[in-house]
């Protein structure tokens, strides 16, 4: 069998506790008005509160092992992206310290812990970082690219994203979700075959603050360019594309790309923008394995994953099914 | 006597130099809002007067005067704000024009009155535009273009002969230099561009964009002006065939701005081209957020930009024709224009 790398497994966890629109305003948590924000389709959210983001990232990724009876020392790769270093080991509700990354704290990171506790014994570690909402997108590349030139059979690609828990809940009249993502990249596989990737950086909008009126009006053009390459690299046309499976943005917002990509919104996976709203640790995947367990996707169908990394980055995933 | 209004403006004021030059016995009288600012010209008598006042403000004296001397009417003057609201556009292009009507009317010796229209009263048409009256059922995109289309209506039940000149937009003063001096929406939208501002614009992929300079404009119109035989007619002074495709205007318009190796290294993503839904989304959503500078960024662009939803083929045969050549082809002086635009700053520099 000639290698087709391929998304052999997903898995995430989310915080417990999940919160309405309606509450997260209540509570001071949205710049936005909530209506504003129900508009654009956001119903719910899971704020962490005790949870830290490697105790989530320690349950997705087991939750992957265990399902796919996948044993831990087959694994070679383990690409882990988030909220970073020690930060990511302490509860939402402790206040950020930003000492912890001034000395040797530093240091105690949270993919050699989850490799240690795991028992991914081969696993080597790659961290991940500075990509926003598309680290997954980023890991899916580079664990794709060695499985081809390294001859990696397995690599478990972890991203977990966090807002402290006093911090707003909001990001660009998004809705965000505290959560932790796993995903197996597999050297080959029946299902699930990474047909395309392209990602657009785009380095001037690294100042997402000042520039946010440019961001917000690149967004379109850029999405639309990053997909076209994207399918252009799988060799589909965009018509072909049985299924859009997005971020959870603004639902408007998806509305609005599938009107500039030709597409139908009814090849629109949306269903979990209200109920989930916006991991940032990766929520195409999480929407992909909703998606294929609740058997939406067959196999075969075309699926088309955009992610965008706030600041600078466009990412799309071409996955045949 | 020539009785001119719009002689402040970039079209009428070119216009009157033309005409002037041309029939060195001419005389002309010019609408003007304060005769003490008009620029004195030979042979040409400032009038004080506004298009909003009855019987356009003119002092008894001197509407017996010109009643006894005006033997062609050209109405050049309008509102061309196109983001106005109706009422608004209306006071200005259409009851002003009636005023006009009612003094041509009135004045004896009055042969014909030229009106100085827009190709746009062809509002929502799609498809090949004749130089003719439009029945105005599709509607229009901005209260401007209802208000010229309703001003044409007056102009065609005049009881003087009378003949219609349709520009189309008037995008910079002459092929050759690019230069502008008046700013318009269009230039405007070059600037969002340029800034990043625009995501998307509304456009068919047929879509093309009809652009004049104004010398060509204004020769038209003296050279029409005077000429006979032309009662009842109507003329797009446009591009026609000369109509640039939209992707070929961005596509020459980031040509330009790329030379700037700042602005290219900033790699900003061409607007990508949308239906008129999808813009209408994207317009509905920016409004929702509330945020401020896009949707100034978006209101600049729509009281115009879904025009470009609508292609259109501006028909220019009888203009042609009796002009002896075309207006110029956009593709051979749009570069100019934005290369002037990126130099002045949108009339910002020193």
């Amino acid at each position: 069998m000639s290698d087709r790398p391929c998304l052999g497994g997903i898995a995430y966890a989310f915080a417990d506790e999940a919160r309405s629109v309606a509450e997260l305003g209540a509570a001071g948590l949205l710049t936005s008005d909530p209506a504003v924000l129900e508009g654009f389709g956001f119903g719910h959210a899971h704020v962490a509160v005790a949870e830290s983001p490697y105790q989530l990232a320690v349950a997705a990724a087991g939750r992957l092992l265990e399902e796919r009876r996948i044993a831990p020392e087959s694994v070679d790769l383990l690409l882990y992206g988030g909220t970073p270093g020690p930060l990511a080991q302490q509860p939402a509700d402790v206040p950020w310290n930003g000492g912890l990354l001034q000395t040797t704290a530093r240091f105690k990171y949270p993919a050699a812990r989850l490799q240690y506790e795991l028992g991914l014994e081969r696993a080597t570690v790659l961290g991940l970082d500075q990509l926003a909402c598309v680290t997954l997108f980023g890991a899916v590349r580079v664990a794709r690219a060695l499985c081809l030139t390294e001859g990696l059979q397995r690599v478990l690609c972890v991203a977990s994203e966090f807002f402290p828990a006093a911090a707003g809940r909001e990001a660009i009249f998004n809705c965000t979700s505290d959560a932790a993502v796993a995903l197996l990249v597999e050297r080959s596989g029946p299902r699930n075959r990474i047909a395309g990737a392209a990602q657009v950086t785009k380095g001037y909008y690294w100042d997402c603050d000042a520039l946010r009126d440019e961001i917000v009006a690149s967004y379109f053009p850029t999405a639309v360019h990053v997909v076209e390459r994207a399918l252009a690299v799988a060799g589909w046309l965009p018509d072909e594309v049985d299924w859009v499976i997005p971020h959870n943005v603004s639902r408007t917002s998806w509305e609005i790309l599938m009107g500039l990509l030709g597409l139908p919104r009814a090849r629109l996976w949306a269903g979990n923008i209200a109920r989930r709203g916006h991991a940032l640790a990766g929520d195409n995947f999480i929407n992909l394995r909703d998606a294929l367990q609740g058997g939406d996707v067959r196999p075969g169908e075309k699926l088309l994953l955009f992610a965008y990394g706030y600041g600078a980055h466009w990412t799309a995933l071409a996955v045949e099914a | 006597m020539l009785f001119l209004t719009g002689a402040t403006g970039l079209l009428g004021g070119a216009v009157l130099s033309r005409m002037l030059r041309a029939d060195r016995a001419l005389r002309v009288a010019v609408l003007v809002r304060d005769p003490a600012r008009w620029r004195g010209i030979e042979r040409v008598s400032p009038v004080a007067g506004d298009l909003c006042a009855p019987g356009l403000g003119l002092a008894a004296e001197v509407r017996a005067a010109l009643a006894r001397d005006v033997d062609l009417v050209l109405h050049a003057a309008a509102d061309v704000v196109f983001s106005r609201p109706l009422d608004i556009a209306r006071a200005t292009n259409v009851e002003g024009t009636r005023r006009v009507l009612e003094l041509a009317h009135a004045w004896p010796r009055v042969e014909r009155v030229l009106y100085v229209s827009t190709a746009f009263v062809a509002g929502r048409r799609t498809g090949s535009i004749a130089e003719a009256e439009g029945n105005g059922v599709a509607g229009w995109v901005n209260a401007y273009e209802q208000s010229k289309w309703e001003a044409e209506r007056l102009v065609r039940a005049a009881t003087r002969p009378w003949v219609i000149l349709r520009p189309s937009t008037v995008v910079c003063d002459d092929p050759a230099g690019g230069a502008v001096t008046q700013y318009n929406a269009v230039h405007h939208a070059v600037r969002l561009l340029h800034r990043g501002l625009v995501p998307m614009i509304p456009s068919a992929p047929d879509a093309t964009v009809d652009l004049v300079p104004a010398d060509y404009v204004a020769g038209a119109i003296a050279a029409l002006a005077v000429h006979e035989g032309l009662a009842g007619r109507t003329f797009h002074l446009c591009a026609g065939a000369g109509a640039l495709a939209v992707g070929d205007l961005l596509q020459s318009t980031w040509e330009v701005f790329a030379r700037d190796a700042a602005w290219r290294r900033k790699a900003l993503p061409r607007p990508v081209l949308a239906d008129l839904a999808t813009y209408a989304l994207l317009e509905r959503s920016i409004d929702a957020t509330g945020d401020e500078p896009l949707q100034r960024a978006l209101r600049g662009l729509s009281h115009f930009a879904p025009q470009l939803a609508l292609p259109k083929r501006f028909e220019t045969a009888g203009a042609d024709a009796l002009l002896g050549a075309p207006a110029p082809p956009v593709s051979a002086y749009w570069s100019r224009v934005v290369e002037h635009l990126v130099a002045v700053r949108w009339g910002m520099a020193a």
